[in-house]
């Protein structure tokens, strides 16, 4: 009897247009602050949830892919995207939340095996703009900032936005005073830097010279404890996959990046020491040293030889990690010996 | 709509008191100065702390995001020197951990409990809402405010379910502390969900009952063995009549070992049960009245344990003041160092002979 009264329920697809045509009312209305406006805002936000929650399912029920693929249909067939992008700062808080994570989720969307939202990005370009600058504004960062990662999974996307002028803003991005935003920042950037192997090697074979000048001053050299380290991480994480082996080669051929390094061996922080080991490693594992090169690792031999012989991982971090961590362990003295003993066998030329 | 701007950089604050202490974090209650306004605010050793910085940036933004009265916020974080320092409102009560402690060490009355756990429960519907699993839902973690407020607090072992934009079935990691962890946590063999939350939740009733947790007297292992191996506790000793059938029926639908049958938050709140809850003001006169300050009670706590630690004697039920500390989180070989030394002593005073060492190695493995 009860389902007798009920309205029919939407299907996704309908809750998709009525949630477009109150984005349209938002973004035309925003500066009339009648009652009228509050009460489609709270049915936009309404609506947004329901959308969240086709797509994610709730505690009690799993999402149902039919529905899913219908509501993505529908939601890239128009500029749906565009307008909720637009419209998130005239958002409420929960709103933006669940906005964010209806954007996310719809990237990874497939509809007869083909992601749609790539095609939709691939030509609506500019969207990338309005979520990078998205780091300035404190209220709006954060939600910005996931989209923003979230779409760069595509490729295309991901390219877009390396070869962009955005990419110089990313420094400064990274070094923002409010830490959840620097951070949402870096795994934007680190991202960008990771992700897709033959993109990334191409950008930085093509801007190698702005992008490490920048990368040395303003991040390995930042005055910011956690800049400092994650920027080193990075680092390490670049140069050592196998896709950007010339960069590797290129960058540990540098007597100035060697320097910076070796000062970053220094660190008072036991954490940013051991990740600029593992780019120091590949100074001395080069077989083609530059004669500077040469010369400031065989200028500071014995120094570094003692240097090493006190250099360990804390005893105290292995007890737990059997597994992983031995390993580990073992890997890092296997390499501390290499370096050592490639640094040993260089001649004092000075 | 834009939320009030709290101050970025350490200059801004004067660190008065230390109110709590992790093992890579420490609490203090502090003076915001240009808004006159104490606030608390955790200090993360990033240094000590050798867990994913990862984590630790995604519980930042998860709290400075949260935006719920029955939940902890974060009005902003920052890096100083090695350390994060994350401003939250000052909870002026306490945990509800501290005031059992303080005042009342054989349990609240039912009226209280009933109040604590909606509003609680409230906070878990919103966690649960935006794909969290709180992870460790106890009294400890559950706060009160100069006025009353209660607030679900300490997301630092919280986990996404929707993380990065896909719902994931379930979680696979070893953490909260034994005494409210459920069975399927434990076990580590379907990965659980929300629903572990609620099982917990279902031990922090009885723990707002009795004054404890139950099997709270015995070491963490033998813990994880009867909560696995035992039917579930619940209110049926001697000193439960006094409370209603509906306190009783309430805590049975939540600790039920399978996960699939408890209920969610959202439907528990209908409980009958929850109908004598009553206001803020309530908790207010009822549990803060003629409480010391929480720096003093937080100084009583560490001297009666550093005490007790040093005569190597733990009476009955007192196990959790030390416990509660910390998360028990085995994918941190930091803390897990630290614990060693007490779980040995626990063992000594219970008489109790288990080789932890080996047995926690082996759960590690199957973590990793």
């Amino acid at each position: 009897m009860k389902g007798l009264f009920k309205s029919k329920p939407r299907t996704p697809a309908e809750t998709v247009r009525l949630t477009r045509e109150l984005l349209i009312y938002a973004d035309i209305n925003s500066n009339s602050r009648e009652a009228k406006r509050e009460e489609k805002m709270s049915e936009l936000s309404k609506l947004i949830r329901e959308l969240k929650s086709i797509l994610y399912g709730s505690s009690e029920a799993e999402p149902v892919s039919e529905a899913c693929s219908q509501l993505t249909q529908e939601f890239f067939r128009e500029n749906t995207l565009r307008l909720l992008i637009i419209c998130l700062p005239k958002l409420n808080l929960e709103a933006r939340k669940d906005a964010t994570q209806v954007v996310a989720n719809l990237q990874r969307q497939q509809v007869h095996s083909k992601l749609i939202a790539s095609d939709y990005l691939e030509a609506n370009k500019d969207l990338m703009d309005i979520l990078v600058s998205g780091y300035e504004n404190t209220d709006l960062a954060l939600h910005y900032g996931a989209m923003l990662r979230e779409c760069i999974r595509h490729q295309c996307i991901a390219r877009y936005v390396l070869e962009s002028d955005h990419m110089k803003k990313f420094f400064d991005y990274i070094q923002l005073p409010n830490f959840d935003i620097a951070s949402d920042a870096s795994a934007t950037f680190k991202e960008l830097l990771t992700r897709h192997k033959s993109t990334v090697a191409e950008f930085l074979s093509k801007n190698y010279e702005w992008f490490f000048a920048e990368y040395n001053s303003k991040l390995l050299q930042s005055q910011n404890y956690i800049t400092k380290r994650q920027a080193v991480k990075l680092l390490g994480d670049m140069l050592l996959d196998r896709a950007n082996s010339a960069v590797m080669m290129r960058y540990v051929s540098s007597k100035d990046n060697l320097v910076i390094l070796m000062t970053l061996l220094k660190d008072r922080s036991k954490n940013i020491q051991m990740e600029a080991f593992h780019v120091f490693k590949l100074f001395a594992a080069n077989q083609n040293k530059p004669a500077d090169v040469v010369c400031i690792l065989a200028a500071n031999k014995e120094k570094l030889i003692r240097f090493f012989r006190d250099f360990t991982v804390e005893k105290g971090r292995k007890t737990f990690f059997f597994g992983s961590f031995s390993v580990k362990d073992e890997q890092f003295e296997a390499d501390k010996a290499q370096v050592v003993k490639e640094i040993t066998v260089l001649e004092d030329r000075t | 709509m834009e939320k009030k701007k709290y101050p970025i950089g350490a200059e801004s604050y004067k660190l008065y008191e230390e109110i709590g202490q992790g093992v890579s974090a420490s609490v203090y209650r502090a003076l915001c100065v240009p808004f006159n306004e104490v606030v608390a605010i955790k200090i993360i050793d990033f240094e000590r702390d050798n867990c994913d910085l990862s984590n630790i940036c995604r519980e930042a933004q998860t709290l400075i995001l949260v935006d719920n009265p029955n939940v902890l916020n974060a009005h902003c974080s920052f890096v100083s020197d090695h350390n994060l320092w994350v401003v939250m409102p000052f909870m002026s009560g306490g945990s509800c951990l501290h005031i059992l402690k303080a005042a009342n060490p054989d349990g609240f009355g039912e009226v209280v409990i009933a109040t604590i756990l909606r509003e609680v429960l409230k906070g878990l519907e919103y966690v649960h809402h935006h794909g969290h699993i709180h992870r460790d839902v106890k009294a400890g973690n559950i706060l009160i405010d100069a006025r009353g407020a209660v607030k679900l607090g300490d997301f630092g072992v919280s986990a996404c379910l929707f993380d990065s934009g896909n719902r994931q079935r379930n979680r696979n990691t070893f953490v909260g502390t034994p005494c409210w962890m459920a069975p399927e946590v434990m076990e580590q063999l379907h990965g659980y969900d929300f629903k572990a939350d609620i099982w917990s939740f279902g031990i922090t009733a009885l723990e707002l009952a009795h004054g404890h947790a139950p099997f709270s007297k015995y070491p963490p292992m033998k813990v994880l063995l009867m909560t696995l191996q035992n039917a579930p506790p619940g209110l049926d000793y001697e000193r439960d009549k006094k409370f209603s059938k509906s306190f009783k029926q309430m805590v049975a639908t939540c600790l039920v070992k399978d996960p699939s049958k408890r209920p969610s938050a959202h439907k528990l709140l209908k409980h009958s049960f929850f109908k004598q809850a009553r206001s803020n003001e309530y908790i207010a006169r009822a549990l803060l009245e003629g409480l010391p300050t929480l720096g003093d009670r937080i100084k009583a706590l560490k001297k009666k344990e550093e005490d007790m630690l040093a005569q190597k004697k733990m009476p009955d039920g007192k196990m959790e003041e030390i416990s509660q500390v910390e998360a028990w989180d085995v994918t941190d070989g930091a803390k897990s160092k630290g614990r060693k030394k007490k779980k040995k002593k626990f063992a000594e005073s219970e008489g109790v002979e288990v080789d932890k060492e080996e047995e926690i190695g082996c759960w590690d493995n199957s973590v990793l």
